[in-house]
């Protein structure tokens, strides 16, 4: 389980390399692969700080390559991030257990359904996007994105705090 | 149960936040479809159920009564009613247990209808009552982003018995009781053990005539022989106080020597009695046989440091407690002297009286630092041991230090030799 979540690490840090392969992304790369690496070996919030480092990596690697948008690869990303994430964690907790008989193939089954509707519905999301952003042109489109992004946050933590059952 | 969200879900979040942050700032829509994933997989929060409750639980032990040292078999049984997505479970062990094989911890994927057994492998490090009671249980859904914890108590009592050091010689009573044994009594009747000769009387057995005797005086003899008879052994176990860290501490010792003594006088037939005297007494009275030895290994097993004010006379034991005829055997580390006390007052009443005591001194050596400061203290102890130990012998009574690590047998092999001098040492 570990070994499978550090070859997502490799795979998440590598794709910005892909993009553009400058000195700055490829330190950011190893930096973040060395954070992701210990994160699943010692702690969840490790490897976390190991991907958003991942995450500005990638950042970085589109801003130095400029271009088109890359939907698709952006899409896939979205998917090892997923899957990198929730396969550490299992590790974690399989670690030092003993597992049932079956354990890994249904967890294996239902990452990859996860991962092909995940990924499936982030490039429907994009897809109508871009037919959104060609049919309506709006003023101050960065202001309305940051507006989006806070409203996205909020409703997300409203939508966990809903979730949680009361305190005694 | 109740459900409630796991740290994972502030990780998705944390990273989904940063993804965005980053797409706003940098201007590309690719840092927003890259974390659109981790968002949709929020969803899957509450539809992937950890509210399912139709999964059973059973324990088996593959022996519920055991020796220290022995290993034992955990067995846990789930079996599901309904589909169970990923149930974790965990048995905490007590300190007296070690996992020797296996985990004692699991993770369950069961279809409905399916059951699973978990075994797991334990050692038995220390004496005692031991409950696995709790099993502690968490189910979580697929993606790990929710998980709702119960726990179960199931039956699983075990005892590990004091395991009986090897003995081969014993200390021997110096007062036989009425019934057979296996000691040879100075009185004279039935036995095979030839004693006196005297001349042959009406209702004298032939086959008890000396025929070598007879011929040379021209008068028919006799041989006669020893009774052969057993004894009443108690132990006193001294449990006011303790040294060294377990499981190897002076009351362990003192316990496994108990349970040899026990084993070992059973085996030759004598009574056995057990006193436990912890400031108040608590005892087993004097009995022979398999499940008296059953009855004196349950005592040991109960047998703890407990700490009390009140301090009991040996004249409120029970004749037929402690009778006097019997060997008392007083196992003590001879740390605190309301021990010493009660032995002085055993010997003064006249009580065929061995004191057996494992050293404090090497247990406490081993949990300890060493160092130069510990080396005088150990040494400053071992006089005062001395001191008192030459206490209890100038008052008659037999005194054999015995250190934990050697074995028993040499030490008592100690107490014959110095019990015949009449000064122990």
């Amino acid at each position: 389980m570990r070994r499978a979540a550090a070859v997502l690490s490799v795979v998440l840090v590598s794709a910005p390399i892909l993009i553009a392969s400058s000195t700055a992304v490829v330190g950011l790369g190893a930096l973040a692969l060395l954070l992701c690496w210990l994160g699943i070996l010692v702690a969840t919030p490790v490897l976390v700080s190991g991907m958003v480092l991942a995450l500005g990596e990638y950042a970085l690697a589109l801003w130095l390559s400029g271009g088109p948008p890359r939907l698709a690869g952006a899409a896939l990303l979205g998917v090892v991030l997923l899957v990198l994430l929730e396969t550490a964690d299992l590790g974690r907790r399989a670690h030092g257990a003993t597992l049932g008989p079956g354990v890994l193939a249904a967890q294996m089954r239902a990452c990859i359904v996860v991962a092909a509707l995940t990924g499936t519905g982030a490039l429907a999301a994009s897809a109508a996007a871009i037919v959104a952003s060609t049919a309506l042109r709006l003023p101050w489109a960065p202001v309305i994105a940051a507006a989006g992004v806070a409203v996205t946050l909020v409703a997300v933590a409203f939508a966990l705090c809903a979730r949680r059952p009361p305190r005694a | 149960m109740t459900a409630r969200l796991t740290p994972l879900v502030l990780s998705v979040v944390t990273i989904v936040a940063w993804g965005l942050v980053l797409g706003v700032s940098s201007g590309r829509a690719e840092l927003v479809v890259a974390v659109l994933p981790l968002l949709l997989g929020l969803l899957r929060i509450g539809r992937t159920g950890t509210a399912a409750n139709g999964w059973t639980l059973a324990r088996a032990l593959s022996a519920p009564r055991v020796f220290e040292g022995d290993r034992v078999t955990v067995t846990v049984t789930v079996s599901a009613a309904q589909p169970v997505m990923l149930l974790e479970l965990f048995e905490p062990l007590p300190p007296t247990l070690r996992l020797a094989s296996g985990h004692n911890r699991g993770l369950f994927t069961l279809r409905a209808g399916e059951s699973v057994e978990w075994r797991y492998e334990v050692e038995c490090v220390r004496r005692g009552r031991v409950n696995l009671g709790t099993l502690h249980a968490r189910l979580w859904d697929r993606a790990g982003l929710q998980a709702a914890e119960t726990s179960i108590g199931l039956p699983g009592q075990l005892r590990v018995y004091p395991r009986p050091l090897p003995l081969r010689r014993l200390p021997a009573p110096r007062r036989m009781q009425a019934f057979v044994g296996n000691y040879v009594a100075p009185s004279l009747g039935e036995g095979i053990e030839p004693g006196d000769i005297r001349a042959f009387v009406p209702g004298d057995r032939v086959r008890h005539v000396n025929w070598r005797a007879s011929l040379r005086f021209r008068q028919l003899f006799v041989t006669q022989h020893h009774q052969e008879r057993n004894a009443d052994v108690v132990l006193m176990l001294d449990t006011l106080t303790e040294a060294g860290a377990a499981p190897a501490t002076t009351l362990d010792a003192s316990v496994r020597a108990a349970a040899a003594l026990t084993a070992g006088y059973l085996a030759r037939k004598d009574r056995v009695g057990l006193i436990e005297y912890c400031g108040p007494f608590r005892w087993v009275r004097p009995g022979s046989g398999r499940a008296h030895q059953e009855r004196l290994f349950e005592a040991l097993l109960r047998a703890d440091v407990m700490f009390s004010y009140v301090t009991q006379e040996v004249a409120l034991v029970p004749r037929r407690v402690l009778p006097p005829q019997a060997l008392v055997i007083a196992i003590s580390p001879l740390i605190d002297p309301r021990f010493e006390k009660a032995l002085v007052d055993l010997a003064a009443r006249g009580f065929d009286l061995v004191v057996l005591s494992p050293s404090p001194i090497p247990l406490v050596r081993r949990a300890t630092r060493p160092s130069a400061r510990a080396d005088l203290a150990c040494r400053l102890w071992a006089l005062e041991r001395r001191a008192r130990a030459d206490a209890l012998q100038r008052r008659g009574i037999a005194f054999v230090d015995w250190d934990p690590a050697e074995p028993l047998e040499a030490a008592l092999g100690g107490a014959s030799r110095a019990r015949r001098r009449g000064v122990a040492r």
